[in-house]
């Protein structure tokens, strides 16, 4: 620890501090223009400089730590001179056209010059002028340079946070400009960071571009819906129309100001013009809109004559947790039937082996825990995509905290750059590189080992076997082994692949359970892909346990898939689809639609008409998450509160009171009738679930973190033997495999419905490997037509640099050419050729 | 005693009576008081007069509103709109910011002509025109359109002044290109005065 004064005000810190922190610490701003907590210092700007008592010139506080005895002032006459100084440089050179910068009124310059400025220029030269109009630098930035402080922020946070590095200066001094590549259209993730980090308004949204001033914004703060990350963002809107998404410093996520393009760009989707608003009857084969007395009045009917077993309902993983709560109270209590899931897209045995794998029934874990230890080892995911702010967060803080970080997936991604290690294995395959790695350290400590649990499964395999199965070269499994090996403390974060694929949570296991012997700290981390996914699991909404993960009273249920395959024999009487387009997920299109089709009586609540809607009897107005109240989980087990920005729309009604309603009709003991509000379910959720003691209520929403709760034992982890391992078959007909997941710039139909996404990703993609596209004469931009076993769809090809030559991707969540239609049931990875022309 | 032949002198001619009548025949034939407004006559103020907004063009004929919003920040009654948009017609050149919506309610307008002061480009002035009476309350708002047409009576004219109601009502609707020039309206015609 280090004692100093600030301003005559005795602080103790730990060494190291910089002089800004320790001022902070004590009460004192100092401003600040360059420096950004989380990227690299540069100490360029100059306006953070303050007095050190003994020394004559002054120093920049945002590179200069801590001494013991330092005597600073941060408010002295010297100091404010000198900072109206350095704003007199940085305005004789701006443009200074406020009134038409997408930034007044919340521009860090303007604060600063009425703060701390001159009230007189003294300079008379004529300024520089980089460019007479703003030009674009993607679908979603444009960039005016004559604004530009110098700050490089937007470089670096490119660089360091992002991963692209695709921002860079021209010239030099005061000629500096900072911009792409020959001022060219950027190839990027379009995340806006560097629009986010600009204290000025050189780097603007395209979408915001003269649309509002931040005055006229009425927002809130709730959380992106767009994968697991679970960011903090404001929403804001203007006359009703939702006009930006923000995550700024004083919306105090743990994400600070980082949002991907999804977060950032992807919520115009709630100005579209294709919102449901009244509920639909099928009437004669018409959807026509009917009241609500009669649509649940149709409902009750339809209740009434079916056997419990035969009614069903699948939820979307993006409902909040006291829908999903509600939902699971009402078809076991209500209905008496335990066919409740909230995913399409899997079976409940894969995700039952997820939850026990990654310990999602135990407490909470934060990244930035997960992030304090040594080796940090992503596996089963494509978490550049999938969960674009986890990559920034294990980007800059393994790199500022020198971590090591190790990659296993089956897809090249940005965050291998920052990877010591990368391990490609082949789809499907994540099991048999678990296991060689598992061998591998079990190998080395036989003695120490032999007590694991399911360790004797990896007798009769070797190395050289696992890595024919895998596609790892056996060297690669080896240095993560032995990096593993010689790590104190190991993160692991596992990926949706793992349940997508139903693959690697045996080897997750026992890889955990082997590390553990070995005296290491192992935080295990899942990354999931829906923004509430874990909180469905936890409420209950899954047919094998309860809230809570608890035992079941009675029998388990089905999940969507077996609903289905009931369905298709004519034996589910209703089916009640929440959020989920369940022709458009299944994977299986052409079983799903048949299936869907035989259902007695279909019931879908969504916000928009989705392709499950068109065929439903009965279509039910739901809310969008800014037209609600309630929480969701994210993946590290954050319980965070959404809040609305204005009423459902039309005749639409929050999903809660839907759900609610529907249970009222149908109990006998009135369990769903009276108050029923998100605060009310809060208080049942926090008795039912003993992970959700911690989470406390107050007007600003409900929030905590998840607390260890009882594990249900009965989830167990399959074991390693029962991964694949067996040689991969080469097929003459369809020579390669298929792989899906999320987009970088596309997560579902919500996504597919913001115009704004549409840009970036334009039609249906198929992504495959340079080289082998050059050999089979495909050149980027092609339109190819994609064959399976299952179907057949047209993409347009992209091709990505070391990718494996065998595999390609398909998003799987393009509304037009949905990659289910290539997929057949029990097929996890769909062999499929590729052929031009469409 | 010459007081009283006075009285009497005074008395028998009707002096007094002489007089008030003299101040009646005066007035009867100097130029009456009461305007015959609005069918013959109006008032053209002061140019310091604040009265319903005018939003102006530069030279070119271009808007000079850059839809900043500063206007409606400085009201203090708040009853000016302004929603900006971006002018991808190539109109203008690196301020391609416009109005898309510009309006202000004029019964809620206290005239205080603080939206003027904000105003970066001195687009928006108030103009000297007082007559905003209205059968409903939709027509209290002015819109942009109305608000981008010019003013009846020129900004350089010093005004304080009464004028033929036709020239004003003739200039509005038939030709308002007569007010640019500036000899159709004489600096002090024949029958006004100055109050
Ligand atoms: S960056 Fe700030 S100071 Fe510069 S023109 Fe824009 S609002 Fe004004
Ligand atoms: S563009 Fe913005 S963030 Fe980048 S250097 Fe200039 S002022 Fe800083
Ligand atoms: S990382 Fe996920 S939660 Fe965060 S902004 Fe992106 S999509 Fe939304
Ligand atoms: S004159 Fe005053 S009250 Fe009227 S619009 Fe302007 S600022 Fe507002
Ligand atoms: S009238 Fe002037 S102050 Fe008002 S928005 Fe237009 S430019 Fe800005
Ligand atoms: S903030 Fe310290 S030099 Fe820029």
């Amino acid at each position: 620890m280090v004692t100093l004064k600030v301003n005559g005000k005795e602080i103790s810190v730990a060494d190291g501090t910089l002089i800004l922190d320790a001022a902070k610490e004590a009460g004192f701003v100092i401003p600040t223009f360059c420096y950004q907590a989380e990227l690299s210092s540069l100490g360029s700007c100059r306006m953070c400089i303050i007095e050190i008592g003994g020394q004559k010139k002054l120093q920049p506080a945002c590179i200069t730590p801590v001494l013991q005895d330092m005597e600073i002032s941060t408010e002295t006459e010297q100091v404010e001179d000198a900072r109206a100084s350095m704003l007199e440089f940085l305005l004789s050179n701006h443009a200074l056209d406020c009134p038409v910068c997408d930034k007044a009124g919340e521009c860090e310059l303007q604060d600063m010059v009425h703060k701390h400025g001159p009230r007189k220029g003294r300079f008379a030269e004529m300024r520089e002028t980089f460019h007479v109009k703003d030009y674009p630098l993607s679908p979603v930035i444009v960039k005016n340079s004559n604004r530009c402080v110098q700050c490089m922020r937007c470089v670096r946070v490119c660089k360091e946070v992002v991963g692209r590095g695709v921002l860079g200066t021209i010239g030099r001094g005061a000629h500096q400009e900072e911009t792409s590549f020959l001022k060219g259209e950027l190839d990027c993730d379009h995340c806006g960071m560097c629009i986010e980090v600009c204290p000025v308004g050189c780097f603007m949204r395209r979408p915001y571009r003269y649309k509002s001033r931040p005055w006229d914004l009425n927002s809130t703060k709730t959380v992106c819906q767009y994968c697991a990350t679970g960011c903090i963002t404001k929403i804001e809107e203007r006359d009703g129309e939702v006009i930006r998404s923000i995550a700024s410093k004083d919306t105090e996520g743990f994400n600070g100001r980082m949002l991907c393009s999804r977060g950032r760009f992807g919520h115009d989707f709630l100005n579209n013009e294709e919102r449901l608003t009244t509920p639909l009857l099928r009437v004669n084969g018409t959807l026509e809109p009917v009241s609500w007395d009669k649509a649940l009045d149709v409902i009750k009917d339809k209740l009434k004559k079916s056997q419990p077993d035969r009614v069903g309902a699948v939820a979307s993983a993006r409902l909040t947790n006291e829908e999903l709560y509600m939902l699971q109270k009402v078809m076991r209590e209500g209905v008496g039937s335990s066919n409740v899931d909230a995913s399409s897209r899997w079976s409940a045995g894969d995700s039952e082996a997820f939850i026990a794998a990654t310990a999602i029934d135990g407490a909470g874990l934060s990244i930035d825990n997960c992030m304090e230890a040594d080796t940090i080892f992503v596996v089963g995911s494509h978490i550049s995509d999938e969960n674009p702010v986890t990559d920034y967060m294990v980007r800059y803080l393994s790199a500022s905290r020198r971590k090591t970080v190790m990659v296993a997936s089956v897809r090249p991604m940005k965050l291998d750059r920052s990877a010591q290690i990368t391990a490609r294995h082949m789809p499907g395959r994540l099991g048999a590189f678990l296991a060689g790695v598992t061998l591998k350290l079990y190998e080395e400590n036989k003695t120490k080992l032999s007590g694991v649990k399911g360790v004797k499964s990896l007798d009769g395999l070797s190395i050289d076997k696992l890595s024919k199965a895998s596609g790892v070269a056996p060297g690669d499994i080896e240095a993560i082994a032995k990096k593993l090996s010689s790590s104190q403390s190991v993160s692991i974060m596992a990926g949706t692949d793992m349940i997508r694929l139903g693959d690697g949570t045996g080897g997750l296991c026992l890889l955990s359970d082997i590390l553990k012997t070995l005296d290491k700290r192992v935080f295990v981390l899942p990354l999931l892909d829906r923004s509430n996914q874990r909180g469905a699991w936890d409420m209950g909404a899954h047919p094998n346990f309860g809230p809570g993960y608890s035992e079941l009273k009675g029998d388990t249920g089905l999940d969507c898939g077996a609903m289905l395959e009931k369905a298709s024999k004519g034996e589910m009487d209703l089916l009640y689809v929440i959020g989920d387009d369940i022709l458009a997920m299944y994977p299986d299109r052409a079983f799903a639609e048949g299936a869907i089709e035989k259902v007695g009586f279909l019931v879908v609540q969504d916000i928009f008409l989705s392709d499950t809607g068109k065929v439903a009897d009965l279509v039910l107005p739901g809310a969008s998450f800014v037209e609600k109240t309630g929480t969701v989980t994210n993946q590290e087990g954050r319980v965070q509160p959404i809040k609305p920005l204005r009423k459902p729309l039309g005749k639409a009604r929050e999903d809660l009171n839907i759900i609610a309603d529907i249970g009222s009709m149908i109990s006998k003991n009135g369990s769903f009738t009276g108050d029923i509000t998100a605060e009310t379910v809060m208080e049942d959720i926090k008795k039912d679930v003993p992970m959700y003691g911690d989470v406390e209520c107050d007007e600003q929403g409900c929030r905590g973190f998840l607390i260890g709760g009882v594990a249900r034992r009965s989830l167990k982890c399959i074991s390693v033997g029962e991964e694949d391992t067996t040689e991969l078959k080469e097929n003459k007909k369809y020579p390669y495999y298929l792989v899906t997941g999320n987009h970088l710039f596309g997560s579902g139909t919500l996504t597919g419905s913001s115009s704004m996404l549409r840009k970036l990703i334009k039609e249906p993609t198929i992504e495959m490997c340079i080289e082998e596209a050059k050999s089979s004469g495909l050149t980027d931009g092609d339109m190819v037509t994609v064959e399976s076993d299952g179907g057949n769809g047209k993409y347009r090809l992209q091709t990505r640099k070391k990718s494996s030559s065998k595999v390609v991707f398909i998003a799987e969540n393009f509304n037009e050419g949905s990659v289910n239609r290539l997929y057949k049931i029990g097929e996890r990875v769909p062999r499929v050729s590729v052929n031009k022309g469409a | 005693m010459v007081d009283i032949i006075k009285t009497v002198i005074t008395r028998v001619l009707f002096l007094d009576f002489i007089k008030g009548l003299l101040v009646t025949l005066k007035y009867t034939l100097s130029r009456s008081i009461t305007l015959k407004y609005p069918d013959h006559e109006t008032w053209i103020p002061y140019e310091r007069f604040r009265g319903e907004h005018k939003l102006h063009r530069n030279e070119d004929g271009r808007e000079l509103c850059v839809a900043c919003e500063l206007c409606v920040a400085a009201c203090p009654t708040d009853c000016i709109t302004v929603v900006p948009m971006e002018d991808e017609t190539g109109r203008r050149g690196i301020n391609d910011r416009v109005a898309k919506v510009w309006e202000v309610n004029l019964v809620r307008c206290l005239y205080c002509g603080y939206c003027e002061d904000a105003c970066p480009t001195t687009a928006v002035r108030l103009s000297r025109g007082f007559e905003l009476a209205c059968t409903d309350l939709d027509g209290t708002i002015r819109e942009r359109e109305a608000l981008l047409t010019e003013s009846p009576i020129p900004e350089h004219y010093e005004g304080g002044v009464v004028v033929k109601a036709k020239y004003i009502r003739k200039l509005i609707q038939i030709k308002p290109e007569l007010w640019k020039q500036k000899d159709w309206w004489p600096a002090k015609p024949g029958r006004s005065k100055k109050r």
